[in-house]
């Protein structure tokens, strides 16, 4: 059961990403992995979702990216949150709580 | 916002750089991946194969990160202009007939509008335009809307000031009348046109000098002109724009006028549109005193507030009171308001606006023949379009295709069109003789609209992407497999080829009515010029000749003068005669004169009035008027004994002797009543009027009395061409007297060319004789196009039709009655239209009823001559068509 997969809603992937690179900068493989592990298998992201989504956000100039160096010695991608962007994960988790309560909410009452 | 759009700017212009940056972090991804799974055990072939199917499409994800990027439009885009480009090389008859009909639908429809509006629609250059009307005054007895213009546009001086002291409606009224000098200076003396007006005249336009001041009271003098105002244009050709042109003297006639002014560039006035410069009214004895002399044309501006219904009604009252107080001559007179605008465009505008509707006719064709070209290229390539669809090209993706296509032959269409108006608007101009285009200067500086251009690129482009995109449209509502398999059927939508039987339909029939408009107005322009004028208009050369009154201060000078003058040009070689006259026929000059008839006793005031002529004694025979009773005059006429006869023309006969024998008859004029009773020696043949198109005009001929005259008109008439004896009439007046100057020598052949009468029937005959044309082209064109689809589409059908024993002239028969069909509908639906739209063009017709048979009947040959020979080379395919090849090609 725990590697039962999850449909994210629209819009929540955006969130994790910012989440996910709130602490440190991360190549996509890292993000990937890491939502994965964090979320004890329940997310997988494919790429196809995960680089557009990526591409989308640096447009935005939410977050940025940087060349670097990974761990294993290699030349990697490497996005981190700008300002706008740090601002923009505290409105959305923000949001997203909310909805989570209101959700909550209405199902616990019924 | 911004940031967006810098961020796609860069990723545009690094195009190349982010596809290696992007592959590399996907490959990166990727490989660590397979990393993973071999850390974790996994054999590497096993590895590979499972990243790479949880990867999916590595385009896919790069396609989708482009997309991300926001730069995939534009690749997009590029891609479709290469395909774009190579669609359109691979059929250039196509690329080419959509070019051509675009470009000259929008041109010809923007040269055309352009003219349109600076006639009609742009405001003239004066303060309140709209405000400024023209006063006139004319009998009751000439019909209101006369056929010349400007009959009913004079007043007279002494009206004029009664008019200017009493109104309360009009904040100004201002009089003018055409001038002309001989100026000297450096150089040869030269004949110049001016105009002369009273001195609050550009304050009642509203228009200020754009150098120096504005007459001022007072300098109206009879023995003036003393100042004078430039023209813009005549400032900068004669005082080579001279800012210090202020003080400098003219040299006119006698007298020496100093400049007081410049006016604006865009100042222009049509009733006056020849004028080089303005000089304050210097009018003599006669002129100022005498109430029923009518010359002065009025302009008036209504005072702040009052309505046009007011001015009327307060006009109406002053006439009244100059009526009641001078019934000899207000007795009859009634006073015309017309809007100032109204006067100078009402004669062109009827023309403007039919030819403005003939080409919106050009452009319905253009649009129908594009739509249809469209149409059929895109029906023709369902095939791809399905191919498309069924290789994963998305419903936007295929419309973008096409989309860019008919964008790019838009824009090749419009460039041509620019250039079509820019040089069909300078073409509209220049082929406006030029005492016309005097008369209308707001014409001189009009330009390709750029409104308009854009308004009519905008709609027959939407014209071609309504119908291109119709069929790739289509498609998505069918399943592709019926669509694949309708289409190896070679048969095509239904409903595609009903729309386009409609727009050939639709092209023949507004063929039709330009055709018919244009053969209506051929007919009207060969009446015209075939109408006999009561005269031989062939070999006769006209001009005047102004004597300096100080250089010919008495009567006796100027009666030498002509018998000299006349004497000198008899005896030149290749001259058959000259007469002197005071009103050339046919060129828009009238005098006319109240006369009444001994035994028909009338009230005061109210005594019939007609033309007049002052003609020497050799004027009916060098003219070759026929003398119909009587005698003409002879020299014992031009003694004393000359105010004692008249001649009169037949239809002054018939209007006011009704049948009477005339010879004998006595008239007598009565502007002053010391004028003795005339007895009528002689009836001669009628001539038209001031313009050719008028009807016969009654008339009186006096003899011309030199005496006190110092403006001579003559009429030539030589053996061979008359513009080639100018010169040697020029040197003749130069020995009589090196400072006198042929004032404006014209042919006969010139006056009728250049009158308005024949210009509003020649110019449409060509214009709309050119969008004719050009419709029946594209109608042509349109009706190939669709019958050669047709065949194409139906080569499987015919095969087995012949197969089957059809003989050739059965499928002949068959492709060309499909074309016929269409022919008969177009040309039933064109006649009913031709019908009712050629009513409009009634006020230009000549000679010819709206309603002609005859037009109609060759219109509709040509018609069908055109069609039936855009269809037999279609046909003519047909015939020729394989059963074998025709089956086997399926």
């Amino acid at each position: 059961m725990a590697n039962q997969r999850i449909e994210l809603p629209q819009g929540t992937l955006d969130l994790l990403i910012l989440r996910t690179i709130a602490l440190e900068p991360q190549h996509g493989w890292a993000i990937s992995e890491r939502l994965q592990r964090i979320s004890s298998d329940a997310l997988r992201i494919q790429q196809g979702s995960l680089y557009p989504a990526l591409h989308r956000l640096e447009r935005r100039g939410w977050i940025k990216a940087r060349w670097g160096t990974s761990e294993n010695n290699r030349r990697a991608k490497y996005y981190e949150l700008t300002k706008i962007g740090r601002k923009q994960l505290e409105i959305e988790k923000d949001a997203w709580e909310r909805l989570i309560a209101a959700v909550a909410q209405v199902l616990g009452t019924a | 916002m911004i940031s967006d759009l810098l961020f796609r700017l860069k990723s545009l212009l690094r195009r190349h750089h982010a596809e290696g940056e992007l592959d590399e972090e996907l490959r990166f991804h990727f490989e660590r991946h397979v990393e993973k799974y071999v850390r974790s055990g996994m054999p590497r072939g096993e590895a590979l194969r499972r990243a790479r199917l949880e990867f999916g499409g590595l385009d896919r994800a790069k396609e989708e990160c482009r997309d991300a990027r926001g730069v995939r439009w534009i690749e997009t885009l590029l891609q479709d202009t290469r395909f774009g480009l190579r669609m359109l090389r691979k059929s250039p008859g196509f690329t080419a007939v959509a070019i051509l009909t675009l470009g000259l639908g929008i041109g010809a429809n923007t040269a055309i509008f352009s003219v349109v509006y600076a006639a009609l629609l742009r405001p003239l250059p004066y303060a309140q335009p709209d405000r400024l009307f023209t006063l006139g005054e004319v009998r009751s007895q000439q019909e209101l809307g006369s056929d010349s213009q400007n009959e009913n546009w004079s007043a007279s001086y002494p009206d004029y000031l009664d008019w200017a002291r009493q109104s309360k409606a009009f904040e100004s009224i201002a009089g003018f009348d055409a001038d002309g000098f001989v100026m000297k200076g450096a150089g040869d003396p030269q004949v110049v046109s001016a105009a002369e007006a009273t001195t609050n005249f550009f304050h009642t336009l509203g228009v200020q000098p754009f150098l120096g001041r504005d007459f001022a009271v007072g300098e109206d003098i009879a023995a003036g002109p003393k100042v004078a105002i430039l023209t813009y244009q005549f400032w900068r050709t004669q005082f080579g724009g001279d800012p210090n042109v202020l003080g400098r003297t003219m040299q006119l006639d006698a007298n020496s006028v100093s400049i007081i002014g410049v006016l604006p560039k865009e100042f222009e006035f049509a009733p006056r549109g020849g004028a080089q410069f303005w000089v304050p009214i210097h009018i003599e004895q006669e002129q100022v005193t005498r109430r029923n002399l009518r010359w002065m044309r009025v302009v008036a501006r209504l005072s702040p507030g009052t309505t046009v219904t007011q001015a009327v009604a307060e006009m109406g009252t002053i006439r009244s009171r100059l009526s009641a107080a001078y019934p000899q001559e207000d007795g009859k007179i009634q006073v015309v308001m017309i809007p100032l605008r109204e006067r100078i465009v009402g004669q062109v505008r009827p023309l403007l606006l039919v030819l403005f509707g003939a080409v919106g006719f050009v452009l319905l064709i253009a649009c129908a023949n594009v739509a249809n070209l469209f149409m059929a290229r895109a029906n023709g390539r369902r095939v791809e379009f399905v191919l498309r669809a069924a290789l994963g090209a998305g419903r936007g993706r295929r419309i973008s295709q096409l989309l860019v296509e008919s964008l790019m032959l838009a824009a090749a269409g419009a460039a041509l069109g620019f250039l079509v108006a820019h040089w069909g608007t300078s073409l509209l101009i220049g082929a406006i003789p030029k005492p016309l285009l005097n008369s209308m200067p707001f014409l001189r500086d009009a330009h390709a609209n750029a409104f308009v251009f854009a308004f009519l690129c905008a709609a027959t482009i939407f014209a071609a992407l309504a119908f291109g995109l119709a069929p790739a449209l289509q498609i998505s509502h069918q399943r592709m497999s019926d669509a694949l398999k309708d289409e190896a059927r070679g048969s095509s939508g239904a409903g595609g080829t009903r729309l386009r039987d409609a727009c050939v339909v639709a092209e023949i029939a507004f063929c039709l009515v330009l055709l018919v408009g244009a053969g209506l107005m051929v007919k009207s322009l060969s009446a015209l010029l075939h109408r006999n004028p009561g005269f031989d208009a062939r070999n006769l050369l006209t001009f005047s000749v102004n004597l300096p009154e100080n250089a010919y201060p008495k009567g006796a000078d100027g009666v030498r003068f002509d018998r000299d003058f006349a004497n000198r040009v008899s005896s030149l070689p290749g001259i058959l005669g000259i007469a002197s006259n005071s009103v050339i026929p046919i060129s828009g000059d009238n005098n006319t004169i109240r006369f009444v008839i001994e035994g028909q006793p009338v009230t005061l005031g109210q005594e019939d009035e007609s033309s007049i002529n002052d003609v020497s004694n050799a004027y009916f025979p060098v003219m070759k008027i026929p003398l119909v009773a009587g005698r003409f005059f002879n020299d014992a006429d031009d003694s004393a004994s000359a105010l004692k006869h008249v001649i009169v023309n037949q239809i002054w006969v018939t209007r006011y002797l009704h049948g009477e024998n005339p010879v004998g008859k006595r008239i007598k004029f009565t502007y002053s009543p010391t004028q003795p009773y005339r007895e009528i020696v002689g009836v001669v043949g009628d001539t038209t009027g001031a313009a050719l198109d008028g009807p016969d005009d009654p008339a009186l001929f006096v003899p011309f009395s030199q005496a006190g005259d110092t403006y001579f008109n003559y009429i030539v008439r030589t053996a061979g061409d008359p513009a080639l004896a100018t010169a040697a009439i020029r040197e003749a007046l130069r020995r009589i007297d090196p400072q006198l100057m042929m004032v404006r020598p014209l042919t006969m052949d010139q006056i009728i060319a250049e009158s308005p009468s024949v210009f509003l029937r020649r110019y449409p005959s060509y214009l709309i004789g050119s969008f004719a044309g050009l419709a029946l082209i594209l109608a042509a064109v349109g009706l190939y196009g669709l019958i050669s689809y047709s065949v194409s589409q139906r080569t499987r059908e015919l095969g087995i039709r012949i197969a089957l024993g059809a003989q050739r002239r059965d499928v002949l028969r068959l492709v060309m009655g499909e074309g016929a069909r269409l022919a008969i509908i177009g040309v039933v639906i064109g006649v009913a239209a031709a019908l009712a739209l050629t009513q409009l063009l009634r006020s230009l017709l000549f000679g010819v009823s709206a309603f002609d048979p005859a037009t109609l009947a060759a219109v509709c040959c040509v018609i069908a001559i055109v069609a039936m020979a855009a269809c037999y080379a279609p046909a003519r395919r047909a015939m020729g068509v394989d059963p074998m090849t025709a089956l086997r090609c399926e």
